[in-house]
């Protein structure tokens, strides 16, 4: 019964990580500030993203050996973390997102059919 | 997972690591912060607006840095629960395994717990008094041995002039037996103690007070000090007691003290007594033990160099028997210990080989286990598990298993102790007496759940180096198993099968060997017949020497009536029958020139001595009722002492004086040597008989009557027709009434006391026994484990072979050939390695050398024979295979 109420955010949650591994794989190495800013561009005003929420998303990814935070230099000779995608999250990426496309897929029959029936 | 038990190791994780995450934490959030100003700024907005915003657009630090630090330990809980979880899975879907494997630990560390309760209460634990580590025990020692038996002019000499150490006390080699008579009569046990005593061991009181000088002085006042338990029980927690009268013996003492509850001491005592004597008395009888606590800042080795000193001045004074003796002190607890240390070490050594091959045998399982799950962990690995991960997977499930393991071994192993203990009656000290020591104490639970994380770790990390090893994407492009384990691995299976077999044939001649010890000493011929024999024991004390009859008077009495109960043969009695401690006494012949002289066992007995224990008289005539204080002294000696001492003559006739010099108490009379009775063994079946006299009660010398009526019962020895016990009864009451009513202590079987002395001979071959049986057990089941993976990996060669055209035979003996080939190697090492360390066990061998030829003959071809049907049934296996479906077999 405790499955019941955590699905829906592990979904969610879930959803983060994954858009937080395509970004880091597109962009190559970035800093939370940065990947936060790449969300927020590409999603306009359709995503209201508390930029903190990204730590536990980059904290959970470090522990699952997915991404890897390293301190580096910014352009502006400036100190930040920067995270890369490790070889287990680029095939996570790939997996997760046949997943995600196979979820969805099944998400949207199901809704469908609910209207036609 | 419990959710308190998950609060608990998250605070813990949150200690160790977190620290370290948080700084780092900081820093980013710093940076993150600085970014969003920036843009803020460059917006137009005030600065102070642009920090406002940049703080709302992360979402408020606090709960930023809360939400990342509760990720942080709830991931490392979900995935600490998930490996735990994923353990029990993987253990469930592997039953046979697991099982396996719990019993392989359970065996190993229940065994070694075990033994180790024992080692812990006995050699670990430290004595039950305050610093106890501080209090020694005097010994007088020569070049031949060492007695922890003082004379009061050994006590008086230490007194005087050991200044290396302070509350010197003496007390009794054992518990005497008393006869408490207020009220319902009853046996109890005391001891006597000087005044020193329970400052020496830190006894706390509880009532009243415990002796002071004034109650040790020779005629000082009858004066007892109870024990809690027993004022508990038999005087009902009386408050008053004090000052009130008990009846010991016959004789009123009063109650001046009782000590607080947790005080036991040794020898165990219900009551103590102040012991009286005259310090100037030169009598050499060693009748008691003398301890004492070394001062502070003097190390064992100084006060014994301090007493070296005393023991050169003694010798100048000839206060020492002989120039070779000398004082030394030794701790208590070594003392007490004493030779049982070496053979639980031998034990516990033994013991740490069945777990050695519990540990093979688990390597074994572990590595065809990995094996098998190569594929598994290359899955995992290819969709983006981190092998440090897996690594930390596989010590999961290994510390799981042996937890287990431990927790079952732990219970079967303390339960497995108590049975054993019942089955030994008496002979380990420190653990026979009323608070049984064996048990959990935190030493022992230390021992084996560290025994069960060094498993759970080694045995965890082991196959996680294979999984590192190996390539694990390469393994999912192999075909499974058709191409067998690796050499590596068929390497390991090997030796850890070898040293299986070399192990357990250590184990199995160490213990046919004290196996063999115990049937010889089962054989040995003690000399007297010890069936239909009854002794019972009755304390002499409180006699008084002066109006009540003489001892010898009372027993022939109390024999008499024995002789009239029908059923009973012949009754005698004695201070020192067969088993009891007996006085060692110097003798001088006076007929010979030059002097003979010697030591030799003192007994004084009753007529009937030798027909009530059945030991023939050689030459001469057994003394009889005529011999008494009328008649002209006589002597009987044992045929050791005949030829050790008269190797030419005839000692029939020699004229002997016995004790000369050893004080008034033992003035005697020359006495004629009458008779030479057979030797028997009468302390220990696998002692030399040594020189032995028996003198007729009605002519001892009144002196050592009344010393040895202070220091011990006499023992009734009643010889019956048939089974003894039915007799006790019967006897009882007659003997109640010959003594004027004293009660009988101790009742016991010869056939008991003969049993209690080979008790330990027992122990070790019962234990060694036991471990060896599981080891043989572990070795087989090892064997038979790795010969039947063997053969299922190559079932595709045997197809092969098969279709090639080899016989069902010669496939089956070339199984059978490897297995024994394995067991060969291994029976040849393990008798190497038996024909070293066996020699531990020369001191608990008798009557057969530590490189017994049979033994080493006979247990090598068990173990073959062992391993040959462990082989056989796979090797039978591999024969009967359909070559065509061999190889088909993926």
């Amino acid at each position: 019964m405790s499955n019941r109420e955590k699905r829906p955010a592990q979904v969610l949650q879930g959803t983060l990580d994954l858009i937080v591994l395509r970004t880091l794989a597109t962009m190559g190495p970035q800093h939370a500030y940065q990947i936060a800013s790449r969300l927020q561009q590409l999603s306009g005003q359709s995503l209201e993203l508390n930029q903190g929420t990204l730590y536990p998303a980059l904290v959970r990814l470090g522990q699952y050996g997915w991404v890897k935070g390293t301190w580096g230099k910014t352009e502006n000779n400036r100190e930040a973390k920067f995270y890369e995608l490790t070889r287990a999250g680029r095939a996570a990426l790939e997996r997760e997102t046949t997943q995600w496309h196979r979820m969805s897929r099944l998400v949207e029959r199901l809704l469908l059919e609910g209207t036609e029936g | 997972m419990n959710r308190h038990f998950a609060g608990i190791l998250a605070k813990l994780w949150d200690l160790v690591a977190a620290k370290r995450a948080d700084r780092d934490f900081e820093r980013e959030i710093e940076v993150h912060l600085a970014f969003l100003e920036q843009d803020y700024l460059q917006q137009g907005l005030t600065p102070a607006e642009a920090r406002r915003r940049a703080r709302l657009a992360l979402g408020g630090i606090e709960r930023t840095r809360q939400a990342q630090r509760d990720e942080r330990s709830f991931l490392w809980l979900t995935q600490a629960g998930q490996d735990l979880w994923h353990a029990f899975r993987s253990m469930r879907r592997a039953p046979g395994f697991t099982v396996c494997a719990v019993a392989t630990v359970a065996l190993g560390i229940g065994s070694n717990t075990a033994v180790f309760s024992v080692v812990n209460a006995v050699l670990v634990r430290p004595l039950g008094y305050p610093d106890s580590s501080r209090i020694v025990q005097f010994f007088l020692s020569s070049s031949t041995g060492s007695t922890a038996g003082a004379s009061i002019p050994d006590l008086r000499f230490w007194l005087e002039r050991a200044e290396s150490v302070q509350d010197i006390a003496a007390y009794d080699f054992d518990q005497s037996e008393m006869g408490l008579t207020s009220g319902a009569p009853e046996q109890v046990h005391g001891i006597h103690v000087t005044s020193n005593y329970f400052r020496l061991f830190g006894a706390p009181v509880l009532l009243g007070r415990t002796f002071i000088q004034a109650d040790s002085l020779a005629n000082g006042p009858r004066v007892v000090v109870l024990s809690y338990r027993l004022w508990r029980r038999r005087f009902v927690g009386d408050q008053n007691i004090i000052g009130k009268t008990i009846s010991l013996d016959k004789e009123s003492y009063t109650v001046i003290g009782v000590t607080g509850k947790g005080f036991n001491s040794d020898p165990e005592a219900q009551l103590w007594i102040p012991f009286q004597f005259n310090l100037n008395e030169t009598d050499q009888l060693h009748s008691f033990e003398v301890a004492a606590r070394l001062k502070a800042g003097v190390t064992l080795d100084q006060a014994n160099a301090q007493l070296d000193a005393v023991s050169q001045s003694a010798r100048r004074l000839s206060e020492l028997p002989d120039p070779d003796y000398r004082f030394q002190l030794r701790r208590l607890h070594d003392a007490m210990v004493g030779d049982i240390r070496s053979s639980l070490l031998t034990l516990q050594g033994a013991v740490g080989l069945v777990l050695l091959i519990a540990y093979a045998n688990l390597a074994n399982l572990l590595l065809v286990r990995a094996i098998v799950r190569k594929r598994e962990f290359a899955i995992r690995a290819a969709i983006g598990a981190r092998a440090g991960r897996i690594i930390r997977q596989l010590i999961v499930e290994s510390l799981l298993l042996s937890f287990f393991g431990c927790f079952l071994g732990v219970i079967a192993g303390l339960a497995g102790v108590h049975l054993l203990l019942k089955t030994i009656p008496g002979g380990i000290p420190r653990i026979t007496g009323t608070d049984a020591a064996i048990g959990l104490d935190w030493r022992v639970m230390a021992f084996a759940v560290g025994l069960s994380i060094a498993t759970g770790l080694v045995f965890g990390v082991l196959p996680a180096l294979q999984v590192l090893r190996e390539k694990l994407v390469d393994s999912l492009h192999e075909t499974g198993s058709r191409h067998g384990p690796g050499a590596r691995s068929k390497w390991l299976h090997s030796v850890t099968v070898i040293s299986e077999v070399a192990l357990s044939l250590v184990l199995l001649i160490g213990a046919s060997l004290l196996g063999r010890t115990y049937i010889l000493l089962n054989r040995v011929d003690p000399g007297f017949d010890s069936h239909n024999l009854l002794m019972m024991t009755m304390s002499m004390r409180g006699r008084n020497v002066g109006t009540d009859r003489s001892l010898a008077a009372m027993v022939r009495d109390g024999c008499q009536q024995l002789n009239a109960i029908p059923g009973v043969n012949a009754a005698a009695a004695t201070f020192s029958p067969p088993f009891a401690d007996r006085m060692g006494l110097p003798f001088t012949s006076l007929s010979a020139t030059p002097t003979i002289s010697g030591d030799s066992e003192w007994i004084a007995a009753s007529p009937a001595y030798f027909q009530v224990l059945k030991i023939p008289i050689l030459r001469g005539r057994d003394f009889d009722v005529h011999d008494d204080s009328g008649t002209s002294p006589v002597v009987m000696i044992n045929q050791t002492m005949a030829k050790r001492y008269w190797p030419q003559q005839d000692a029939l006739g020699q004229q002997i004086v016995i004790g000369k010099g050893l004080g008034p108490k033992f003035e005697d009379e020359p006495r004629t040597i009458i008779g030479v009775f057979a030797d028997a063994r009468e302390h220990d079946l696998s002692d030399d008989p040594q020189p032995t006299l028996v003198i007729p009660d009605a002519q001892t010398p009144s002196g050592i009557i009344e010393l040895m009526s202070q220091f011990g019962p006499v023992w009734w020895m009643v010889r019956t027709n048939m089974e003894p016990h039915q007799f006790i009864p019967a006897i009882s009451e007659k003997l109640r009434s010959a003594s004027g009513g004293r009660p009988v202590g101790k009742v016991q079987t010869m056939d008991d006391l003969l049993a209690r002395s080979i008790a330990k001979q027992n122990f070790n071959m019962l234990l060694l026994s036991i471990f060896a049986a599981t080891a043989l057990l572990l070795a087989a089941v090892g064997v038979y484990g790795v010969m039947a993976y063997s053969v299922a990996q190559r079932t595709h060669e045997v197809g092969v072979r098969m279709a090639l055209g080899a016989g069902r035979m010669s496939v089956r003996n070339m199984i059978l050939r490897e297995g024994l080939m394995k067991g060969t190697l291994g029976v040849i090492g393990g008798v190497g390695a038996a024909f070293f360390l066996a020699r531990l066990l020369t001191a608990l061998l008798f009557g057969v050398s530590s490189h017994d030829t049979a033994v080493f003959v006979a247990a090598p071809l068990v173990l073959e024979l062992i391993v040959a049907i462990a082989t056989l049934i796979p090797a039978q296996r591999a024969a009967s295979l359909d070559p065509a479906s061999a190889l088909r077999f993926e």
